[in-house]
């Protein structure tokens, strides 16, 4: 039976709609097993339609970007509606996305920065009609609404997310694995004595022997083995775009904790290696951490 | 809104890469009051980017864009090599150069075939339901599989070079991470003859679109503007070169180095959009609306920089002239571009450098300054300017990406559109051809 899917975008950069796409002919096995029943990237359905859909009639909603603005906060709402089952498809819609590291500051901050203090800017105003406004800050979508799966990745990689349609179109179970990068990666790897983080332009990475054992930051023992460490197969670093394997709840707690313990260093040594904690340790996940929730609160409680 | 206006609210627009809807404001009397292109989303990267490690911009600056993630990561690295000085080695820019040329083709082909043709094939009074590349897949195998098949190429090279093709890795401060292996090279070689056949045969097929819609094509939506776009001694160019900007009649007002973008970028906000105007400072804003993107570049460029994308260059001047304000002519510009895209990767894959084990430098050191990088990305000139304090850590941004040099443009082109249609109703008297799905 053909299954009515929805594709739906919030603040995003479309990377995983065009990671969709790159099945390229693969998509001719996958197309004829689907009704699209929306997908503004690539369809010409509007979101009234949408909106008029009865209420549970998609099969599967795959919902990508987070809430920055109050119209995804609607959107995510009316396709959680809509949908059967929900999927927080890549890692903004999972992990509120790199968009989340804006949580450092307040919205206030963000739009005076764009609007009021750019370099070129000639005629400076926050923009006011016929547009949404703001969240104050970006919330993972699954504590907003309930998923029913997360496919984190950014984006998840083509293969990625045929399998889990495959699975959904079958009736199969999908569970992410617990397996990290690490496990994944074909670098060559010794017992860990770090002595000084280097970063990335500072000398050269070997190919071949492990990124970390030579000093680079490399997250991929803290980061959800589902991409085929794509990076370091390239010799560059993972930044732990994936976000951490399910059973680790905080991902930056998780590489702080780790580092204690790979690195030959000092707290102080280590504090200094690392001046920006939050850039480092987090990439599309800072949203979903317990120091951005915290700040979250404290924010909201000091407006009112 | 008055009670004798009419709002028209089109939501969302499809088929773009970002948000955005349309308004149109028409009188009682039917007239076009206003039309607003309301770009509903922004994530403010160039707050977010403060603090961190600059050589990490490269990392996080191409989730700017999904479709057009290579030119970020590039611009990015640029910006970063020019605040702290350092030259990359020759044959790491030669990769880049692939890297971009790779996006540039498949990101052609996709706005082409996914995001442009479904209008051309379907016909714009077709069925919304018919008006996708599904249902060209559907509907017209051949070109469907054909167009899989661009794309592919285009994004499995940027893989190639770029560790991934969404959200490349790879270049960094200094150079490139990762040497493009001899035996990667040899297998896009080996594709490549397949790629440019089918290049052509794109090329066969948007000429019969142009064709077909002649008359829109000429007469909808023609809209002088200012263009922007690189060069390289007058050779359109998408890495690195100067920017010129051309006027409304043709001449060249401004030919400058990116790093001095200031005294030409005008960054005007509107109050009904999240995505700024850009304009050319010296005539002040609306007048000095630009737009870039294909047809921005082969308007200010003297030339294609290969062979035969200068023979489709040529006759598309032929038939429109220089410069070319006809919206619709974008598409076809594109084209060219797909063309001299293929023509480049060509010649890259085929210099010994390209596999070149020397890409990446060992003595980078930061340093306090500032720096500019720019490259064309597909939709337009894309500008990144960081300041870095002196151990390499970003201490503010400024961006402007490909798509705010074209917000007014689009803009200022639906209106003559919609003028067209609510006023004049040109659409009745257009000349369409039959629709080739229906």
């Amino acid at each position: 039976m053909v299954k009515r899917i929805a594709l739906v975008q919030l603040s995003s950069c479309w990377g995983c709609d065009q990671s969709l796409v790159d099945l390229h002919l693969r998509l001719l096995d996958v197309l004829p097993e689907l009704d699209i029943v929306y997908w503004p990237a690539v369809v010409d359905y509007k979101l009234a339609d949408l909106e008029a859909m009865p209420n549970s009639s998609i099969h599967f909603g795959f919902v990508e970007g987070s809430c920055r603005t109050k119209e995804d906060e609607h959107l995510l709402k009316v396709v959680r509606e809509k949908s059967k089952v929900l999927i927080a498809w890549g890692s903004c819609s999972a992990y509120g996305g790199v968009q989340g590291l804006g949580n450092q500051w307040t919205i206030e901050e963000l739009l005076d920065r764009k609007f009021m203090k750019a370099d070129t800017i000639t005629d400076p105003r926050i923009p006011e009609e016929n547009l949404p406004g703001f969240t104050n800050h970006i919330i993972p979508n699954p504590e907003i609404v309930k998923v029913d799966a997360i496919l984190p990745g950014c984006p998840p990689t083509s293969d990625n997310t045929a399998e889990a349609l495959t699975a959904l179109l079958t009736g199969k179970p999908y569970d992410l694995p617990n397996k990290t990068v690490c496990d994944q990666c074909p670098m060559e790897r010794k017992e860990k004595i770090i002595k000084k983080f280097k970063r990335t332009h500072e000398g050269k990475i070997e190919p071949g022997i492990c990124i970390l054992d030579q000093g680079y930051l490399c997250l991929g023992f803290a980061t959800i083995g589902l991409c085929g460490a794509q990076c370091p197969t390239v010799n560059t670093p993972c930044k732990g775009c994936f976000g951490p394997p399910p059973k680790i709840k905080d991902h930056g707690a998780k590489v702080i904790s780790a580092l204690g313990a790979i690195a030959d260093m000092s707290p102080d040594e280590l504090k200094a290696a690392f001046p920006d904690p939050i850039g480092s340790f987090y990439f599309t996940d800072y949203a979903s951490s317990y120091l951005s929730k915290i700040r979250g609160k404290q924010r909201s409680e000091a407006k009112k | 809104m008055s009670r004798d206006e009419k709002t028209i609210r089109i939501a969302p627009v499809t088929r773009l890469e970002g948000h955005g809807e349309l308004t149109v404001k028409l009188t009682k009397a039917g007239k076009v009051k206003d039309v607003q292109f309301n770009v509903s989303s922004t994530r403010f990267f160039e707050k977010f980017l403060e603090g961190r490690f600059a050589e990490e911009a490269p990392r996080i600056a191409p989730r700017i864009c999904g479709i057009c993630p290579e030119p970020h990561h590039l611009a990015a690295t640029k910006a970063v090599e020019a605040a702290w000085d350092i030259t990359p080695p020759p044959a790491a820019v030669k990769l880049r150069r692939l890297l971009i040329n790779a996006k540039q083709y498949s990101s052609h082909a996709l706005h082409f075939f996914a995001l442009a043709a479904p209008d051309f094939l379907a016909g714009p009074l077709g069925d919304p339901a018919l008006r996708n590349v599904v249902a060209i897949i559907k509907a017209l195998p051949d070109v469907g599989k054909m167009a899989l098949e661009v794309m592919q190429f285009g994004q499995e090279l940027a893989a190639a070079v770029g560790g991934k093709a969404i959200h490349p890795v790879t270049s960094t401060p200094g150079g490139m991470l990762n040497p493009f292996s001899e035996e990667k090279r040899d297998e896009f070689l080996k594709r490549f003859e397949k790629a440019k056949e089918q290049t052509l045969a794109t090329v066969t097929l948007a000429k019969k679109v142009v064709q077909d819609y002649w008359d829109p094509i000429t007469k909808l939506a023609v809209t002088p503007t200012y263009y922007l776009g690189m060069h390289d001694k007058g050779n359109l160019e998408i890495y690195d070169g100067n920017l010129r900007v051309m006027d409304p009649t043709g001449k060249i007002v401004a030919d400058f180095k990116p790093k001095d973008y200031r005294k030409y970028y005008g960054e005007y906000v509107p109050n009904h959009s999240y995505a700024t105007h850009i304009y050319y400072k010296p005539d002040g804003y609306p007048k000095g609306i630009w737009r870039a993107n294909s047809l921005a570049r082969c308007n200010v460029a003297d030339k294609m920089a290969t062979p035969i994308a200068q023979e489709a260059l040529q006759e598309m001047r032929d038939a429109l002239g220089r410069p070319i304000h006809a919206t619709f002519a974008y598409h076809w510009a594109r084209i060219i571009e797909l063309v001299q895209a293929i023509e480049e990767i060509e010649g890259l894959l085929k210099d010994p450098d390209i596999v070149s084990k020397d890409v990446k430098l060992s003595d980078v050191e930061p340093k306090k300054g500032d720096g500019v990088g720019c490259v064309e990305a597909p939709r337009g000139t894309l500008l990144h300017h960081y300041w870095t304090d002196e151990k390499g850590i970003i201490t503010k941004v400024n961006m402007v990406v490909a798509t705010n040099n074209n917000i007014a443009g689009i803009e200022k082109s639906l209106m003559d559109a919609a003028k067209q249609i609510f006023e004049d109703k040109v659409h009745e008297s257009l000349q369409l051809p039959d629709p080739m799905i229906k």
